[in-house]
């Protein structure tokens, strides 16, 4: 189980620096093909409230995650 | 005899036990309440505050309904939790208490855009920001204060109760505003009416807040205050310190963020699903989940005792995951029981019936057609053509393609199909009972005395107003993306529920890999 809980861990690490660039992109397609004031506070808030969120503590969690932080809680 | 004073001092026990929760349950209800109504009401708020012509406006009026839910909250949780932490728990969630009745008050109180101009969706946004604030400390200093009260082993039995709190907070405003409506009429509600619920708040407030001030502090945090074992600074050693840390990364990722999806799914997104994908009235669509919630919150306690039995964690995982399962085929059924295309329309029975009227300095065109189905559901379409009477205001809004009807579609259902959609909607409220009903308990318990009110509120409130409270918004705009143009129907209308989907199942891997089934007897020190 131990094992599997690091295992992981690299997978919560590599999501949460993945999600970043993907959120960035999809972004910055939408507001390109579609400049509406809709399309701007919606992504506003999707990057500056909910992907900080999710990325680091993603980043964060994988990590204790890969260093066994996790182990003892059984 | 020894029998006797033991049986008695358990009774007195229980009854005071029984005390602390209806004191901290009434005004953590009334605190719901309050944050509740503004949201209902979002429409009629943005029509008297916000002016659709005022882009600055328009913005306001947008973040003033989400901001609290989304940023205000956590902040909340980290100002009134470390308080909490310092001063005591009793004093903490009575200010929150006062500033959220304050906060709702005042709103029914502030005259509209017509009357001060920008001043009012100023003064709405700050009141807005206030309530959220508010509501950030209430939750965890009403579930510490319970759960310090509580017996060892009935922990998740007693917490439960304030964990019905906040869908009997909702049941409360919609029936509010639901009677309130019907009792002024639609016009009159929407015109000054819709200030009676807002207002009515300062009166229950004071009584939360007289019964409030009669409780005494919670039992754990005196005897950490006299040993003088409070934490100098609970913010830093919640967050700086990797112990403590983990925790709140796991109660974030593994419990709170999937809890609050299929918490606003199973509610908010049930009531906007009825009224904007099945066109269902908003009187019935209102009763439709204020019944399910009724039904569905004894629920809370069932599953919150159940974990003082067989832990929190696998209720909560259960309910994840059959709420990840279910939640497409549930939401089709809804939409096939309000879908007018496989139902046999009664032609003889339609009218359409057209009405001109001159408002202020325009035409308005009203047509209404009602259509009759052999299952017994009526569609009404109200068809609204506003024109200026003045031709070039009129051909400058006809160049620019801003003379465009605004069209109201309203689907009663009969009675099979009302009870079909209680049962749809009671499925969900049975979810958000399995993973909301243990959870308070679940916080209390992996977080030390000294800085539980801190810690658990931060995942408490970025779990459920950050993840939850963007379900609406996130949902919404994935069915748009599927919409092939303005004004036609949503190639997929259950597209929305891609996003709570996503976040319950991260969540459920986590909670199954990372969190432990061994602390519901643990001891609360």
């Amino acid at each position: 189980m131990s094992a599997i809980k690091k295992m992981f861990g690299i997978l919560w690490s590599l999501m949460g620096v993945g999600i970043i660039p993907l959120v960035i992109m999809q972004a910055m397609k939408e507001i390109a093909a579609k400049p509406s004031e809709e399309n701007w506070i919606f992504w506003s808030i999707v990057i500056v409230v909910l992907m900080p969120i999710i990325s680091f503590s993603l980043i964060i969690f994988g990590v204790f995650a890969l260093k066994g932080e996790y182990d003892v809680l059984e | 005899m020894a029998q006797n004073v033991r049986n008695v001092s358990q009774t007195e026990e229980v009854s005071s036990t029984r005390r602390v929760i209806a004191a901290s349950s009434v005004g953590t209800l009334i605190e719901w309440y309050d944050f509740y109504i503004f949201g209902t009401l979002a429409k009629i708020i943005s029509e008297q505050f916000f002016p659709k012509d005022n882009p600055t406006a328009a913005l306001l009026a947008t973040l003033a309904t989400f901001a609290a839910g989304f940023v205000i909250r956590p902040f909340g949780a980290l100002f009134f939790g470390r308080l909490g932490d310092l001063i005591g728990r009793k004093y903490t969630f009575l200010v929150t208490l006062v500033i959220m009745g304050g906060s709702t008050f005042a709103i029914g109180l502030v005259p509209g855009y017509k009357t001060i101009g920008f001043f009012a969706p100023a003064i709405v946004f700050i009141l807005r920001l206030l309530q959220g604030l508010a509501l950030g400390g209430e939750y965890g200093g009403a579930a510490t204060y319970v759960a310090e009260h509580s017996p060892a082993g009935q922990r998740g039995f007693w917490t439960s109760f304030i964990q019905t709190t906040a869908t009997l907070g909702l049941f409360l405003a919609l029936g509010v505003i639901l009677v309130v409506r019907q009792t002024l009429g639609v016009e009159t509600f929407s015109d000054w009416g819709w200030r009676i619920p807002f207002i009515l708040s300062a009166l229950l407030v004071g009584v939360s807040v007289f019964i409030r001030m009669r409780m005494s502090e919670s039992p754990m945090f005196v005897k950490m205050k006299k040993e003088g074992k409070t934490s100098a600074n609970p913010l830093a050693e919640s967050f700086k310190q990797k112990d403590n840390l983990k925790m709140v990364l796991i109660a974030l990722l593994g419990a709170t963020a999937g809890q609050g999806v299929v918490w606003y799914t199973g509610q908010f997104y049930a009531l906007s699903f009825l009224q904007n994908a099945c066109n269902v009235e908003f009187v019935q669509s209102n009763v439709i989940i204020s019944i399910a919630l009724l039904i569905g919150t004894p629920f809370f306690i069932v599953f919150g005792a159940l974990s003082d039995k067989i832990g929190r964690k696998y209720i909560m995982m259960a309910g994840m995951l059959i709420a990840v399962i279910s939640y497409k085929p549930i939401y089709q059924a809804m939409y096939d029981e309000a879908a007018l295309k496989t139902k046999v329309e009664m032609v003889d029975k339609t009218t359409v019936e057209t009405k001109e009227a001159v408002k202020g300095t325009d035409n308005v065109t009203t047509t209404v057609t009602k259509k009759t189905y052999e299952d017994g559901t009526t569609y009404k379409e109200t068809v609204k053509l506003t024109v200026p009477i003045d031709l070039v205001k009129k051909a400058e809004l006809a160049a620019a393609d801003k003379l465009k009807p605004e069209t109201k579609k309203e689907v009663t259902l009969p009675q099979n199909s009302y009870y079909k959609m209680i049962g749809f909607v009671l499925i969900q409220v049975i979810f958000v009972t399995m993973v909301y009903g243990p959870i308070a308990a679940f916080l209390v318990e992996i977080f030390p005395t000294r800085i539980r009110y801190t810690s658990m509120s931060l995942p408490y409130h970025i779990g459920n107003g950050v993840f939850g409270g963007l379900v609406p918004l996130i949902s919404t705009r994935l069915v748009e993306a599927t919409r092939p143009a303005p004004g036609l129907p949503p190639a997929d209308p259950l597209a929305g529920l891609m996003y709570p989907i996503l976040i319950a199942s991260v969540s459920f891997v986590i909670g199954m890999l990372y969190i432990s089934n061994k602390t519901n007897n643990m001891d609360v020190e």
